[in-house]
């Protein structure tokens, strides 16, 4: 199968032309939004400190301003100003010169203190009417609560407010400290169109960020928690997979790949299918990662693009094993074979997945090796959500023609596939062709390798000895 | 709020008439408190007399007494709505040749359009877009080009 679309794009959302959107000034929350927040709406972005919300906030403000629309940062008692104003210059969107001009802050803390939380909304018509801004944002709106002297002082606050900003041609973002209880008993969350949640979680060695869309009024969206990754540059959003819509014409695959290993290819009658996933599975040193190898240079030898994922090998200690491999033992690794190497201490797997796809897209990559998928799983802090990825990244690399060795070590020295237990049964369903490794015990340790399924094609059922030598694995 | 009190205190009994000298005189007929103050705002900033009226019956009533150059009208507003009213409004030999601009939460350009509107505009309320559109609509009323294809294609651009 040819697949001459962009290989890529997961996160669809149909709606998007429908009416004027408000950029986030990332790609990747604007398709998590189907476009942006659409227009004249009123958001509420809420988290706990040090989510994201006003960085991402920061982002979106820089993003729209104009001369013409300028766009209004204020700051209510939470965050004074003169920090929100050091820490920005630090990134790399900031630009001073555009600041007091397109982007104004103000920070309304003293006001609020001093005349009470009555001040809030003729202020913001006093800025409406002379700035004319393009979008609004008040950091915190939680905190203007905590000034309320009463319940319904704050009721008719978010009533003079919704009402205003409605008139008006701005959109609106509240930005607070809110949990997620809070959005049943603050009013605020009644009146908002949209509401964005950032979450953090703390594991051991890091912590995982995600967003979240809880409502988008008059606007499709992707559902559930997207991973969400703060560095130097500002937020780097990578939108959750979702299973692809087959495109139209495409039909499975019946070209024949060769896996790489001569003998195994005999087993599967000629190879795996083109677009299919394979699951080889087996102890430690039973051969895995050597036949994973074979497959990717195998499909380099076919002159295809080939992406290595690996978490356990570092880049020259897989040279080496390339080398080895190699015909003639080349001294430099094949340029058609892309290698992607995470360390499984610091691999949040939103992101491998994005750089599994980029690399795919950029270089129009045929074969992929994951090698080990176990290793995938053991950085995810959820196992039910590497599931999903597992399935929709199988699902898209079916879609786009991408054939796919998977490696799975099995807990045990001797490979059996109950060993494996949970894991196994979960993956299996999802993958074409499963080809089990075995190690025995004797005098001498022994290899064999047997085909527990295949889908779509008949094979070998005997369990047959294997070998490991210098130029790979060979079946008997 | 001080803006809203000023508005409620002076309309909807607001005809001055005959308005200021040289100030083209606008009727907005519009219920929302918001949306009467930034009209009342801006297009007092551009230079425009305006006055006020509560529903579609004042509104009639109170065109024809104070004769604006323009009427900007919601739809969705009680007794003779918005669309009833630009209908009056045209058929009506004395106030025929006030300009009708509708400024409504509905999308009903069309509609508006079939009611004999010289323009029309979605709310939110933009500014910029406001004034423009009634300076064109005052142009017009004084021998300028025809309005609706003119000025009602609206891009999100220019709002």
């Amino acid at each position: 199968m040819t697949v001459e679309r962009p290989p890529l794009d997961p996160t669809q959302v149909s709606d998007t032309a429908a009416f004027p959107r408000i950029t986030t000034g990332n790609r990747e929350a604007d398709r998590i939004l189907g476009g942006g927040f659409p227009a004249n709406s009123l958001n509420i972005l809420m988290g706990e400190p040090g989510s994201g919300k006003t960085l991402f906030v920061e982002q979106l403000l820089f993003a729209n301003a104009a001369a013409d629309r300028p766009v209004l940062y204020l700051t209510t008692l939470s965050e004074p100003l003169s920090k929100v104003v050091t820490y920005l210059q630090r990134l790399p969107f900031y630009d001073a010169s555009r600041l007091g001009t397109e982007v104004l802050y103000e920070d309304m803390g003293a006001q609020l203190a001093s005349e009470g939380i009555g001040a809030l909304v003729p202020r913001v018509r006093e800025l409406i009417l002379t700035v004319g801004p393009k979008l609004i944002v008040i950091d915190s709106f939680k905190a203007v609560h905590d000034l309320a002297e009463s319940v319904s002082e704050m009721r008719r606050l978010i009533s003079e407010l919704a009402g205003l900003l409605a008139a008006y041609d701005t959109t609106c973002f509240l930005v607070g400290e809110y949990a997620e209880a809070d959005s049943a008993t603050h009013p605020e969350f009644a009146v908002a169109d949209g509401v964005v949640e950032f979450a953090r979680h703390k594991l051991s060695t890091r912590d995982e960020r995600f967003l979240r869309v809880a409502k988008l009024r008059g606007s499709g969206y992707l559902e559930g928690l997207h991973a969400l990754h703060i560095s130097g540059a500002g937020v780097e959003v990578y939108p959750r997979l979702v299973s692809p819509v087959a495109p139209e014409g495409y039909t499975t695959s019946d070209e024949r790949v060769s896996i790489g290993v001569a003998g195994l290819d005999v087993m599967l009658n000629g190879g795996v299918w083109r677009g299919s996933t394979t699951l080889v599975i087996g102890p430690t040193g039973a051969g895995k990662t050597t036949m994973g190898l074979q497959f990717a240079l195998a499909g380099v030898a076919a002159g295809e693009p080939v992406l290595y994922v690996n978490f356990q090998e570092n880049p020259s200690q897989l040279a080496r094993a390339i080398r080895g491999l190699t015909p003639g033992g080349g001294a430099a690794p094949p340029p058609n074979l892309h290698l992607l190497y995470a360390s499984s201490v610091e691999l949040q797997i939103d992101r491998i997945i994005v750089a599994i796809f980029k690399t795919i897209e950029r270089y129009g990559v045929r074969r992929v090796v994951i090698d080990a998928v176990g290793d995938l799983a053991a950085a995810a802090a959820d196992l039910q959500r590497i599931h999903d990825y597992l399935y929709a990244l199988v699902q898209q690399f079916a879609v786009l023609g991408v054939t796919v060795v998977l490696t799975m070590e099995s807990p045990g020295l001797v490979s059996s596939i109950d060993e494996t237990g949970g894991d196994f049964s979960r993956l299996s369903y999802m993958c074409d062709n499963i080809v089990l490794l075995e190690k025995t015990r004797g005098a001498q340790v022994g290899r064999r390798l047997s085909i527990y399924k295949t889908r779509g094609s008949g094979h070998d059922d005997q369990v047959r000895d294997m070998a490991i030598t210098a130029t790979g694995v060979h079946v008997r | 709020m001080v803006a809203t009190d000023r508005i409620h205190s002076d309309t909807p009994e607001n005809s001055r008439t005959p308005a200021p000298r040289g100030r083209a005189v606008i009727l907005c007929v519009e219920r929302d408190p918001h949306v009467r103050d930034l009209e009342r705002y801006f297009l007092e900033e551009a230079g425009f007399d305006v006055n006020f009226a509560e529903d579609g019956e004042q509104a009639l009533t109170l065109a024809r007494a104070l004769h604006p150059a323009i009427v900007i009208t919601e739809i969705l507003v009680p007794r003779l709505d918005g669309l009833a009213l630009c209908r009056r409004l045209k058929v009506g030999a004395d106030t025929c040749d006030i300009a009708v601009l509708v400024l409504s939460l509905l999308a009903a350009q069309g509609r508006a359009e079939d009611a004999g509107a010289d323009a029309f505009l979605g709310k939110p309320l933009a500014a910029r877009r406001l004034v423009e559109t009634a300076r064109a609509l005052l142009g017009a009323a004084t021998g300028g080009p025809a309005l609706l294809t003119a000025l009602v294609p609206e891009s999100p651009r220019d709002r």
